[in-house]
């Protein structure tokens, strides 16, 4: 940390310090014990919640029917995570969601490279108009379109005993399509690989071209390597929104078990839960659903620098 | 870009072919879905008989008759407001800090946990914290012979609980964006603003804020659109409750579509809410535009 830094950082200093000069040395001192200081408590808070789940999660019987309860488990209970395989469909929500969030996160990827493809690197006639649809459509609140996606899905012809009409079966709810298609494409995702592709020179693209490469060669051996950065990021935030996603496939699987995934069998069971011990097994459960997240996310986590959030603000 | 343009160099059919999933799904779930939403809005639809027309009644109803929907109005201000007023500043405040602490990826990965937690965890977790006798921030006020509040169970608090919950769920990825914009003022702005003898204070008023405006926008107006329609949390930490004290415009829509399976009227009072948060989107964005210009 140099001393330009200290003097011309305006958060670390108070309104008092009007001076230009730098401070003395005590005083940068505080400045710095403030700031983790700060930073830690936050840190704490952030920690809180899932510690307490950790530790929740290991109590057994004797301590949450203690007079008073005990907080930390007198006899860890580490059998709980194997418990929660054993008495809950914990292999079907775990299945599903990987089978889910691992369909959805191909397609947004594949839709989101080829649509920001054309985007950036084609001037034709349906450029601009789509691009601005991309960008407008990203204004539309999710909670707009439950109830017509619902019934989209459920009177799609000929799917799932409909007829022609969409009359007559389920359509496509109760299947994993129902999961799935409502995401296989993403503003978002359309928007940040188009922001990347123009980054790209066109001179490569024309080089390409006079070699006799055809358009789809063009984009699926020399472009696509190009913006390997970008899927990443891609993947990372589409499977880390769509493990967690809750809403709308709690909707749609409320009546099919076997389509749930961790977030929505755990909340549909939560009326199992309701005695004191049967709490430590919820807390398992939630800890297993977390997981998997956090491993993805520290092995992509080098991907993840912050002007990744830069590019949506200007 | 001009659209009638057509590249000379080829390309041909190929950039129709790769937007084609785009403008399929644009159509099947993006336009449709509006249109046939606005339709169900005018008419009363039991999804197990045929919609039937009623014009501007279930909207007639909702703004004239229902005082559960405008008590949830209420309750989606009051949530979306205390999101945004505390939860904007406190994200550029951990942002100043943790733009100038050392081991940042230590910080940013812990900062982040919450979004990577999916919504009902992040409830049910909440909920074990807060619990009025057993969680661990009433056993420690319990400690100090204090007696924590109910924090779930009285109709005040649980507002107050699930608006923290949502700031506490949001500040990490808000610090994250603030801290780039932060990084990416030039440092020679701040080495001229000292030759120029501007102190602390008034170089965080002069030069820092007014660099980060961009930023600053982008957080408070998609905070505000994400806390006005988010009803998630809300369904898992209180399903709205006590006696409706957290049911926000969004969860009671979706009940009264899939609960009470009034179609016509839930999708009425959804697009009453995508009214009134594009209205007041704009007019943050003319208004704090309008600052931007004057200083």
């Amino acid at each position: 940390m140099t001393t330009v830094d200290d003097v011309t950082h305006p958060a670390r200093t108070g309104p008092a310090t009007r001076v230009a000069a730098p401070r003395p040395r005590w005083r940068r001192h505080a400045g710095s014990v403030v700031k983790y200081a700060v930073l830690a408590l936050g840190a704490a808070l952030m920690i809180l919640p899932f510690a307490d789940m950790f530790v929740g999660a290991l109590r057994g019987p004797a301590d949450v029917y203690a007079n008073p309860p005990r907080y930390l488990p007198s006899d860890p209970q580490w059998g709980v995570y194997a418990r929660v395989f054993r008495e809950l469909p914990m292999t079907t929500w775990f299945a599903n969601s990987v089978i889910v969030t691992c369909i959805i996160t191909a397609c947004q990827v594949a839709t989101s490279t080829m649509a920001g493809y054309a985007l950036a690197k084609y001037r034709f006639a349906g450029a601009s108009p789509l691009f601005r649809l991309v960008v407008g459509a990203q204004m539309f609140p999710f909670f707009l379109f439950i109830i017509p996606i619902f019934f989209i899905l459920r009177f799609a012809p000929l799917m799932g005993g409909n007829d022609i009409a969409g009359q007559g079966g389920a359509g496509l709810l109760g299947t994993y399509a129902a999961l799935c298609l409502p995401f296989v494409v993403t503003w978002y995702g359309v928007f940040l690989m188009r922001q990347f592709f123009l980054g790209i020179p066109d001179d490569l693209l024309e080089a390409a071209r006079l070699d006799g490469a055809s358009e789809y060669r063009i984009f699926r051996s020399i472009m696509l390597p190009l913006v390997k950065p970008a899927i990443a990021t891609l993947t990372l935030f589409s499977f880390v929104y769509h493990w967690n996603e809750f809403i709308w496939t709690m909707t749609v699987t409320r009546a099919a078990p076997d389509l749930q995934t961790l977030p929505v069998g755990i909340y549909l069971l939560s009326g199992a839960f309701q005695t004191l011990d049967q709490k430590s097994l919820q807390q398992a459960a939630l800890a297993v659903s977390i997981l998997p997240v956090i491993v993805v996310f520290l092995m992509l986590q080098r991907l993840f620098v912050a002007s990744n959030f830069a590019s949506g603000v200007k | 870009m001009r659209s009638r343009d057509f590249d000379p160099g080829g390309g041909g059919a190929a950039p129709w072919v790769f937007v084609s999933p785009l403008i399929a799904f644009a159509l099947i779930f993006f336009v449709v879905p509006l249109g046939f939403s606005v339709y169900l809005s005018f008419t009363r639809w039991n999804p197990l008989g045929t919609p039937s027309w009623v014009g501007l009644k279930q909207f007639e109803y909702l703004l004239t008759r229902d005082d559960a929907f405008w008590r949830s109005v209420g309750n989606t201000f009051v949530f979306a407001f205390g999101f945004v007023a505390l939860g904007v500043p406190l994200s550029l405040g951990l942002a100043f800090v943790f733009s100038r602490s050392r081991g940042k990826a230590v910080w940013r990965s812990i900062y982040y946990l919450p979004q990577l937690t999916n919504i009902v965890a992040i409830a049910y977790l909440w909920q074990f914290v807060l619990d009025d006798r057993y969680g661990i921030i009433n056993r420690a006020l319990g400690l100090t012979g204090l007696r924590g509040p109910d924090w779930l169970t009285d109709p005040v608090m649980a507002m107050v609980s699930v608006v923290l919950v949502m700031i506490w769920y949001d500040a990490g990825k808000n610090m994250l964006v603030f801290s780039a914009a932060l990084e990416a003022v030039d440092s020679e702005i701040y080495d001229a603003a000292t030759l120029d003898g501007a102190g602390a204070w008034r170089t965080l008023r002069s030069v820092t804020l007014p660099m980060i405006r961009p930023a600053f926008i982008f957080v408070t107006i998609t905070s505000f659109i994400t806390g006005m329609g988010f009803f998630a949390l809300i369904l898992a930490m209180t399903g709205g409750g006590p006696r409706g004290a957290t049911e926000v415009t969004a969860l009671y829509t979706y009940t009264m579509a899939f609960e009470d399976l009034r179609m016509g009227r839930a999708s009425a009072g959804a697009l009453i809410l995508f009214v009134i948060i594009g209205v007041l989107s704009l007019l943050q964005f003319r208004a704090l535009r309008e600052r931007e210009r004057r200083t």
